[in-house]
């Protein structure tokens, strides 16, 4: 094992799991992967989760769809590198989450794409001291 | 009469709460080790009586099926000794004479008065979720005994999965750095009720100086409401409809 290999075991063995706090994130099927594709309507940075509500026009031109998506707290958020402002009201993104088991339009938050940047966003942070 | 006097001196040294500048520097934003928390769980397990283990087993499967109500969707304050076992959120230190505070983010409850000014603990207590605690230094280590805990207070494996202490909770903790920047937190923790011995864990925490690091203000109830106008155009906020601590799909 070469050493540029060993730096990464020891990233990927410090990296934190999806981070949550308040409660428990079990009621999303993490086995499975939705991923929600519209306008975001409203993004609350706010304790103990932030949410993010997502317009998602289904590809059978029916009706936009509202999506609930919750993510881990806004000081996990910021060690991933987010910030208040990374997402707006009407941007374009492409949200990757776990669905609720139940089936209604919400889910825990996976990854997102901003469309039109391309930027991607995840709440994988590493969990160490004196991060930058 | 001059020996009594040494002496004297020498015991009332020894007594005195430790001066700041004998303190070690706890300053910065202390993120908890997670996935060290997870790990634990496995390495240190819990020694719960048989009664608590098969309510800790039913609780794991409807977790593991999906449905868990989760311990605290309901915003009381994790307490003692789950927030140092289970939060995600980060803490810091407050170093004043005779007392070291501790506030967490996240949940605006999450805060811990420690005196170490000398005092005993009180006779009887009133019960909280954070508990009575009283600390003293040895040599750069914060010892904390905690007793006067709710009985409600959980001891908390995950944030689905725990149980109540059910009365004469005792914790004791040595807090101390295992690095520059490292903090260990040795948790002892009796619960005569739930469990059969005492339970000995350690969580860790790691320090962050960069101020975009700093803790921020976190109302636990405040995930439950959303910014909107009243008919005089005031900024308020309303409720969200909630399922299970989640905001409800619509």
């Amino acid at each position: 094992m070469n050493f540029s290999r060993i730096c990464l075991s020891l990233v990927v063995a410090c990296m934190a799991l999806p981070a949550r706090a308040h409660h428990s994130f079990a009621m999303f099927d993490q086995t499975r992967t939705v991923t929600v594709t519209g306008t975001v309507k409203e993004f609350h940075w706010t304790n103990p989760h932030v949410s993010l509500w997502v317009y998602a026009v289904p590809q059978n031109g029916a009706a936009p769809e509202l999506w609930t998506i919750e993510l881990t707290s806004p000081g996990n958020l910021t060690r991933a590198g987010w910030s208040r402002h990374s997402v707006s009201p009407g941007d374009k993104v492409a949200v990757e989450i776990a669905p609720l088991r139940d089936g209604t339009h919400g889910g825990g938050f996976k990854k997102l794409t901003l469309t039109d940047t391309h930027q991607v966003l995840t709440s994988d942070f590493l969990e160490k001291p004196g991060l930058p | 009469m001059r020996r009594l006097l040494v002496a004297w001196l020498m015991l009332a040294a020894c007594a005195a709460p430790a001066a700041a500048a004998e303190l070690p520097d706890w300053s910065g934003t202390w993120t908890p080790f997670i996935g060290d928390q997870m790990r634990r769980i496995k390495t240190d397990p819990v020694p719960w009586t048989p009664a608590a283990a098969a309510q800790i087993a039913a609780m794991a499967a409807e977790e593991k099926a999906g449905n868990p109500r989760g311990l605290f969707i309901d915003c009381l304050p994790e307490g003692m000794p789950s927030w140092m076992l289970i939060s995600h959120n980060a803490l810091e230190f407050l170093f004043s004479p005779g007392r070291v505070t501790l506030l967490g983010e996240s949940d605006g409850n999450r805060l811990r008065r420690i005196y170490t000014d000398g005092r005993a603990h009180s006779t009887d207590p009133d019960p909280s979720f954070h508990g009575e605690s009283i600390g003293h230094w040895e040599d750069g280590t914060l010892v904390v005994d905690t007793v006067g805990v709710l009985p409600q207070a959980y001891i908390a494996v995950s944030e689905a999965v725990g149980l109540p202490n059910n009365g004469d909770l005792h914790v004791i903790e040595r807090l101390h750095l295992a690095g520059p920047d490292t903090l260990h937190d040795d948790l002892q923790i009796i619960a005569p009720h739930v469990l059969t011995k005492p339970w000995t864990t350690t969580r860790i925490y790691y320090r962050q100086r960069a101020r975009k690091y700093e803790i921020v203000e976190g109302e636990c109830l405040q995930g439950s409401f959303t910014p909107s106008t009243d008919k005089y155009g005031n900024a308020i906020f309303v409720p969200v409809p909630q399922v299970n601590g989640n905001p409800k799909p619509q």
